[in-house]
């Protein structure tokens, strides 16, 4: 585990312009800084970038300008063997799900704890404790193929969450869900939030974050949409 | 320990999604390496049978004349120069005649009305031992036909040129299905573990996403290779033991067989032969994995 200076920003993003080929521009100019701790909205309209934000901070893309630091490392210099242990540090559901079809719902969800080695019983327990909070259980050994949208959708969430990552980063984690469902995985979030998971979530359901009091941060094609711009409440500002 | 349940558990998964491949990979490696060690075996015993025959070789000199004392050492000087020798022996006429004598036994008196000296006199060599020696015999008896006094040189010619001939193309034969063995085994690990791979293409991205480790992605595609090999290996030499011990069962009694006596590979060469299995094997799977597995 990384150590945890007070106020230090676990996501630190300076001037990053990520261009797709040929000329895509995804994002222009970001810069963003988050605290550990921290629990932040992302949204923006589609095709914003959300997405690719995402992607610069777990490592799956670079950005073509700018620098990105996630728990003090610098991405762009990061060595072979530490991005897997960063990786482990980043519990990501994605858009997509990417899921594997022929394994079960149970297998895929281990799949984050197995590959930082955790013991066999640990990652049944954890597993079953997981799919009984997202309503799950009667899915245990489902393949994840056979699952409709929002099942698949529970379960990418379920092994972002799954290894106890020090980062979460959900990207539109209710968009297949009902207002219920929705309500139950934004305790599971709450819940690591509370233990000292920082949680990025991207979503353009302004429903899960209307009330909340943490941070809301806007894309629009690509740049950053400035926080004076919007009436947020946030505890800097507040009152 | 964790480390080894986890990865054990992976290797398992691999096997179970690709186990017909890897089930012919196991059949060429086993087969491979049933025809190599098959080689391999007669090779050595025929190196074993020429070292046991070549006890019993011996190139015989004859002589015009008796040599005297000091052209006996000059004799013995020339011949060890040109190679080193067990034994040289000199047979005068008299010793050559008493010898077949004590050969005729009964029938002695055919001798009664022979000059004792009508047999010519001769040297007899022994040369070292090996089979290098053995190869250059025909070399060594034009040589020793050159010295002062020789008539005629005589070993079994024609015998130890068959026997030369056949053990170089076992060597040949040997060397051949060495190379044909580290080819297809080298050749079918690689080729295996590049569709176990493709085959998890997708469960291997997603991996690397979650965070795996080099070592947790590859170390279940080393087991495999290592499986072919050790099990692999095991195989073609149990195979050919029972065909081993057939051909024993099967030609048991007094022929050929019985003069060369068949032995089976000691620990020490199965060992080695199953050690460069493994070695073959687990090295085409690393090769395979560092061309097709992009990390
Ligand atoms: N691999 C890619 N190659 C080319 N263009 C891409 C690629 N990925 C994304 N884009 C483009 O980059 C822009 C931002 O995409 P991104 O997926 O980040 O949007 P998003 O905000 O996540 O949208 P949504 O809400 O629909 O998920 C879009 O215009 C998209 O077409
Ligand atoms: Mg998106």
């Amino acid at each position: 585990m990384d150590t945890q200076p007070a106020n230090k920003s676990i996501v630190e993003i300076v001037r990053a312009t990520k261009i797709y080929p040929p000329d895509v521009v995804a994002l222009e100019d970001i810069s963003l800084s988050i605290t550990y701790g921290e629990m932040v909205f992302l949204t923006g309209m589609s095709g914003a970038g959300k997405t690719t934000l995402l992607k610069l901070i777990c490592g799956i893309e670079h950005p073509d300008k700018g620098m990105v630091e996630v728990t003090g490392k610098d991405l762009n210099r990061i060595k072979g063997a530490e991005i897997p242990r960063l990786r482990q540090q980043i519990g990501m559901a994605y858009q997509d799900f990417k899921l594997l079809p022929d394994r079960t719902v149970a297998q895929n969800i281990a799949m984050a704890m197995e590959v930082s080695y955790q013991n066999i019983r640990t990652i049944k327990k954890r597993v079953i404790e997981l799919l009984q909070k997202l309503r799950l259980e009667h899915k245990h050994n489902a393949f994840a193929g056979n699952l409709s949208r929002g099942e698949q959708q529970r379960v990418t969430i379920a092994r972002a969450v799954a290894n106890s990552p020090t980062l979460i980063l959900a990207d539109e984690p209710t968009g297949n869900l009902d207002s219920k469902t929705t309500k139950l995985v934004m305790e599971l979030f709450e819940q690591c939030n509370i233990s000292g998971t920082t949680i990025i979530i991207a979503t353009h359901d302004e429903s899960i974050y209307r009330k909340s009091e943490n941070r809301v941060l806007e894309l629009h094609s690509g740049q950053m949409v400035q926080p004076t711009d919007r009436t947020i409440l946030t505890p800097e500002n507040m009152p | 320990m964790k480390f080894f349940s986890t990865i054990l558990v992976q290797t398992n998964r691999n096997l179970q999604k690709t186990w017909p491949t890897q089930f012919m990979t196991l059949l060429t490696v086993s087969l491979s390496v049933l025809i190599f060690s098959f080689f391999f075996l007669i090779y050595t015993n025929m190196i074993k049978a020429g070292e046991r025959l070549g006890d019993d070789l011996r190139l015989t000199i004859y002589l015009e004349e008796e040599p005297v004392m000091e052209m006996q050492s000059q004799l013995v000087r020339r011949i060890t120069n040109f190679s080193p020798v067990e034994e040289i022996r000199f047979t005068s006429r008299q010793d050559a005649y008493n010898r077949l004598a004590t050969q005729l036994g009964d029938n002695v008196d055919v001798l009664d009305d022979l000059d004792p000296s009508f047999l010519p006199p001769s040297i007899e060599v022994y040369p070292k031992k090996n089979l290098s020696n053995l190869a250059q015999i025909k070399r060594f008896s034009e040589y020793l036909a050159t010295l002062p006094g020789a008539v005629k040189v005589q070993y079994g010619q024609e015998w130890v040129e068959r026997f030369n001939y056949f053990t170089k193309l076992l060597q040949i034969i040997v060397i051949l299905s060495g190379s044909l063995l580290i080819l297809t085994t080298a050749f079918m690990v690689a080729y295996t573990i590049r569709l176990a791979v493709v085959a998890r293409q997708a469960e291997l991205e997603i991996l690397r996403l979650l965070g795996a480790t080099n070592g947790y992605i590859r170390t279940p595609f080393l087991i495999e290779g290592f499986l072919q090999g050790l099990l692999g290996s095991t195989l073609g030499l149990l195979a050919l033991f029972f065909l081993f011990r057939w051909i024993q069962l099967r030609f048991t009694g007094p022929g050929i067989l019985q003069l060369i006596e068949f032995t089976f590979f000691s620990p020490t060469i199965i060992g080695i032969i199953i050690a460069a299995s493994i070695t073959l094997c687990t090295g085409g799977s690393f090769s395979s994995m560092r061309k097709f597995m992009r990390i």
